[in-house]
């Protein structure tokens, strides 16, 4: 993969970490998460797994629409 | 099949793991949503050590499996605090 490329994923899953770490609130939580998803998805393509990374970018926010329905109803 | 050491995906799995694994265990404000939100950062981490070792069924069942085992814990949680 391109130099630069790499770093820029690499900054992107270790920004989302520690955000989606040290932030409180969930809703933050949850976008600081998809953050460190989008940093996931060129490694995945760097190794010729397209229809892998088709499948995942179907079903990763399935999870996160089913913690918004927690969340909504804890925020009440 | 030989597979190469120290890829760069290698090394940030396993930081991601073990960091997402730290803040799962000890989640800041200390109740089920926080943990559950913190449990879908290790996945991502395991994700990427799959990825060094060529595994893509692997992947891809884990992949879809983490989404169910999460649809389970919500219904799991709004079951124990009555909504």
């Amino acid at each position: 993969m391109n130099d630069i490329v790499m770093a820029a994923s690499v900054i992107l899953i270790l920004v989302g970490m520690t955000a989606a770490i040290f932030n409180r609130d969930p809703f933050d939580k949850l976008i600081s998460l998809s953050v460190l998803i989008a940093g996931v998805f060129p490694f995945i393509i760097d190794r010729g797994f397209l229809d892998i990374a088709i499948a995942t970018a179907l079903i990763a926010p399935l999870s996160t629409i089913f913690i918004l329905m927690v969340c909504r109803r804890v925020q009440e | 099949m030989t597979v190469e050491l120290y890829t760069p995906e290698f090394v940030i799995g396993l930081l991601v793991l073990v960091v997402g694994t730290i803040a799962v265990a000890f989640p800041r404000p200390n109740d089920y949503l926080t943990r559950l939100i913190n449990l879908e950062i290790p996945g991502w981490g395991l994700l990427l050590v799959m990825l060094h070792y060529n595994e893509a069924l692997a992947l891809f069942t884990f992949a879809a499996v983490s989404v169910l085992s999460t649809y389970i814990f919500v219904r799991v949680m709004q079951k124990k605090e009555g909504i």
